[in-house]
């Protein structure tokens, strides 16, 4: 574990003492090669944590997503190079460190496994997002979106921390590995209900959950091209990964209170969807599919379905990496426009037809095309609703219907149409942008054929 | 001493107040702290509501729109962009004003009529969707909660004098107005001594008279109508000056297979007013709405392709023209029935408010053009020049007191004098708005919306107004119109 954890905590220094012109080639490189470090290192059992000693760990949970953040560093990085270009280089590398130190944080709670290692860990993501956020996105309203962001997933963490507190306190552990083996707890006591809401209320705003998502459209829009990409990739399965140990270790006690969450996520898939229907910002169409994506994912680890950890990872990896390839797309569009709405950058097709073939791509998986990843996490997401109750195939039937058609919407809108005369000429495409893709999607492709290299086995 | 405080002891029969005793008015005194209670709670959670950080001076860092320039012009395409676009704030709009005194404005500078008698249909149309527009500015521009706008519009119509050599055209141009649905009649010399007793139609062959939506208004009530519905529709704006681009420059082929480098606006510089201190916006299109000044903000934008291999290709053909008006006051002139006069000679005149007062003037000869440095009026102008026009046309003008004068700008289109209207031939997003030549605040309703309509739609759906392009300045064809005022 301290393999990938001290060389992440080393590329601060490393970047700040690099010459100017390896400002992005020297971090780039760094992190591409603790991804392999980190695929050398990581490869769980079947059971057991692969551990080495009481603090870190890595299970078949927590490695895909570990996996993920390693993966998207690089690609972060080569995102933010051209919009960055124009600013000095002592803040080029202060951007640099904090994703570095956001990094740090996001690998320390997917590999804790003491709670309150988590606990603080998952608080001290927000430090660095906030900072990305709040000094390099490109609008006032950065500022509003930032203090959304802090404030909802703060506040909804309080509770969290005193219900763990109180775990400890009953359990006499606070760790993870420990916590499986016990013998569940029967509590009927009234307070039952506020311990699960609190342990829960977290990662449900994490994740979104539907009335709980108000932050997520404003943080992913007001994010720059960076920022956009760990939040929709990597933050947002924070809370999805919460809710796998939390209902794993904590809850086998029966209560009827998971069917609110449940039905509300599902719920908010569909309307989500619908308001994507309506968008008029490009980057603010492919925050609301996120939410959308993720409400199926919650409804059905809510479900306690023995599908539902798995169909949850391959989600996880397949909406984090096809996510953060839209965003790189809205931001490439971006770049050679400065408008992000779908109005003013139609039929890009004609001038960029290199980007058309990404957009598809990742048009495509969006919409859980088979034989993608999405699909096959959609796919059994779906099962393991309907395995719960038959009468939710309508509702996720056609929140995916929906999907298609918002994600063709998007496609068409930015592919077809009619070329507005003052973007007839654009620069052309980088390599860059084009290795961006090609690593986005690569991995996409190659775990529809070989789905165990998400376990780097 | 001993004796006073005894005196103030409680005693039977004596009550501890010093004062007159008050009723404890109890339902009154409860409505008075509610209210108060009210009024603070507003004042609190508004405040608590209002970004800190948000900076009103200071201009967004991203714009998809930004216009150059916060006349009529400027105003009223920012207000099409927002009544046109499809979901509300899909577009962000900014307007920078470099000076929001209007010192030198042309609009607010304007004598402010509106007429339809023009030659060119798309003029009329123009002028027509105008009226239209500003009969129902209520409809248009009206906010809720503030009072209604008042544009003041004098109905009076314009009169056209046309000597016996002009007589054909002033005819052939009425038959064109007509045509397009404005109520314009002929008039013959004893018609208009009819109508017009005060009128000496000495030399005049022919007339035409605007019946319907003809007159004047008043521009800063437009100006101000324009601007209070875009920022209630959500225009940002922001005082400054758009000092310079950052452009990217590609090279390509057009159709006819010449080659060409046009160039593409990345980022607008705004400079702070009185300070050192500037902002860049990020733009996708640029609105040239400048007007006098819009040749200085083209060549901004074309400032570096002077050091590339292609020449220049493209220069605005738009200047500034100093014109004066004239207030004068006589009391024997034609009083109330008094239309918007044009006289054969050129010099023109209008009644101003009810009170026996005129406004007028008269373009000079393309030999006296005045100096543009500053506004600055010159009265042998008038005296030598415009009186005697005038006094001939009207008897009752020969006495007459001038009460006062200013000067403004035209912004002249030296190519044409029409609109130019439509994309840069060159640099890709900036979009004209300008050029109007003197009747640039009758068709501001119109252009305003033909631009936004270029921006959103990418093609002109009200009016065709495709004629005015800036195309026509490389290809050498003027679009001219026959009764230049």
């Amino acid at each position: 574990m301290l393999k990938i954890i001290v060389p992440t905590m080393m590329l601060i220094p490393s970047t700040c003492l690099t010459a100017t012109k390896n400002t992005w080639l020297s971090p780039t490189a760094y992190s591409a090669v603790i991804i392999i470090l980190g695929m050398l290192v990581l490869n769980p059992g079947d059971t057991l944590m692969n551990t080495t000693g009481l603090l870190l760990g890595s299970d078949q949970i927590s490695t895909p997503l570990l996996m993920l953040s390693c993966w998207l560093l690089p690609l972060m990085f080569m995102a933010s190079q051209s919009s960055m270009s124009h600013n000095p280089a002592q803040q080029k590398r202060l951007f640099i460190t904090a994703l570095a130190l956001l990094q740090l944080a996001l690998m320390l709670v997917f590999m804790a496994l003491d709670l309150m290692l988590f606990y603080t860990t998952f608080e001290a993501t927000l430090i660095p997002t906030l900072m990305v956020i709040a000094r390099w996105g490109s609008q006032t309203e950065r500022l509003g979106a930032g203090l959304y962001f802090l404030l909802y997933t703060i506040t909804s963490s309080m509770p969290l921390l005193i219900a763990l507190l109180w775990v400890y306190n009953m359990k006499g552990t606070a760790s993870i590995t420990l916590l499986q083996l016990l013998p569940p707890m029967t509590l009927t006591f009234w307070t039952n209900t506020l311990l699960w809401t609190s342990l829960m209320l977290a990662f449900l705003v994490k994740i979104p959950i539907y009335g709980l998502h108000l932050w997520l459209p404003k943080a992913h829009v007001e994010a720059p091209i960076a920022g956009s990409m760990v939040l929709a990739a990597i933050l947002l399965k924070l809370g999805g990964y919460g809710l796998l140990r939390i209902t794993n270790l904590l809850t086998e006690q029966t209560t009827s209170s998971y069917i609110l969450p449940l039905a509300v996520a599902l719920w908010g898939a569909l309307m989500t969807g619908m308001v994507c229907l309506r968008q008029t910002d490009l980057k603010s169409l492919i925050a609301y599919s996120s939410v959308s994506h993720m409400g199926l994912m919650t409804s059905s680890i809510l479900t306690h379905n023995q599908l539902a950890p798995s169909g949850s990872m391959i989600m996880m990896v397949a909406h984090g990496l096809t996510s953060s390839m839209l965003f790189c797309l809205a931001n490439i569009n971006y770049e050679r426009t400065h408008s992000r709405t779908l109005l003013l950058t139609q039929g890009v097709q004609l001038t960029a037809p290199a980007m058309t073939s990404w957009w598809l791509l990742a048009c495509l998986t969006n919409m859980a095309l088979p034989p993608t990843i999405n699909f096959i996490g959609e796919l059994t997401l779906m099962v393991s609703l309907f395995d719960w109750a038959d009468i939710t195939i309508f509702l996720t039937g056609l929140s995916a219907f929906i999907t298609s058609f918002y994600t063709l919407h998007m496609f068409s809108s930015t592919q077809q149409g009619t070329l507005p005369t003052h973007i007839i000429t654009m620069s052309p495409t980088q390599t860059r942008e084009h290795l961006l893709m090609t690593l986005h999607s690569a991995p996409s492709i190659a775990l529809i054929f070989m789905p165990q290299l998400m376990y780097c086995q | 001493m001993m004796r006073t405080c005894r005196a103030l002891l409680p005693r039977p029969g004596r009550r501890l107040r010093s004062g007159p005793g008050r009723l404890w008015d109890l339902p009154g005194d409860l409505q008075k702290t509610v209210s108060n209670f009210q009024n603070q709670l507003k004042e609190n959670v508004t405040n608590l509501f209002k970004n800190p950080f948000f900076d009103e001076k200071r201009p967004p860092m991203q714009a998809e729109v930004v216009i150059a320039g916060g006349g009529v012009m400027g105003w009223s395409v920012a207000y099409w962009l927002k009544a046109l676009e499809p979901r509300k704030n899909t577009l962000r709009v900014l307007v920078v004003e470099r000076d929001t005194t209007y010192s030198r404005a042309s609009t607010v500078l304007s004598v402010g009529g509106i007429r339809q008698q023009f030659s060119l249909p798309e003029n009329i149309q123009m002028s027509r969707y105008s009226a239209y527009f500003l009969r129902t500015i209520n409809e248009h521009l009206g906010v809720a909660g503030e009072p209604a706008i008042d544009i003041q519009f004098n109905p009076s119509g314009y009169l056209f004098l046309a000597t016996e050599e002009r007589a054909a055209m002033l005819e052939e141009n009425v038959s064109i107005q007509r045509a397009e649905g404005s109520e314009v009649i002929l008039l013959s010399p004893t018609q208009l001594k009819k109508k017009f007793p005060w009128l000496n139609t000495d030399g005049v062959a022919l007339a035409s008279y605007g019946l319907e939506d003809e007159g004047w208004f008043d521009p800063w009530s437009l100006l101000t109508a324009f601007r209070r519905k875009a920022i209630s529709m959500g225009v940002h704006h922001c005082c400054g000056e758009v000092t310079s681009f950052t452009m990217a420059f590609y090279d390509t082929v057009t159709p006819t297979g010449e080659e060409r480098t046009v160039s593409h606006i990345k980022y607008a510089r705004i400079q702070m007013p009185d300070s050192l201190e500037y902002c860049q916006v990020a733009c996708a299109i640029v609105v040239n709405a400048a007007g006098a000044w819009s040749r200085k903000l083209t060549e901004i934008a074309e400032v570096e392709s002077s050091v590339s291999k292609t020449k220049q290709i493209f220069k605005l053909p738009v200047e500034p023209k100093k014109r004066y008006v004239y207030v004068w006051h006589s009391p024997d002139g034609p009083g109330l029935n008094c239309p918007m006069l044009i006289d054969t000679t050129g010099a023109y005149f209008r009644r101003e408010g009810l009170g026996g007062n005129y406004v007028g003037g008269m373009s000079p000869a393309e030999d006296e053009e005045p100096d543009i440095q500053d506004l600055e009026v010159d009265h042998e102008f008038f005296q030598e020049k415009v009186w005697p026009k005038l006094a001939h046309r009207v008897p009752a003008f020969e006495s007459l007191k001038v009460k006062g004068s200013w000067a403004g700008y035209y912004d002249y289109n030296t190519f044409d004098q029409n609109a130019v209207l439509g994309l840069h031939p060159t640099v890709l997003n900036m979009v004209f708005v300008t050029g109007f030549s003197g009747h640039g605040l009758q068709q501001s309703p119109a252009a305003g919306r033909a631009v936004a309509e270029l921006i959103l739609n990418k093609k002109f759906e009200t009016i065709n107004l495709s004629r005015f392009s800036a195309d026509r300045f490389l290809s050498g064809e003027p679009v001219l119109e026959r009764n230049i005022v």
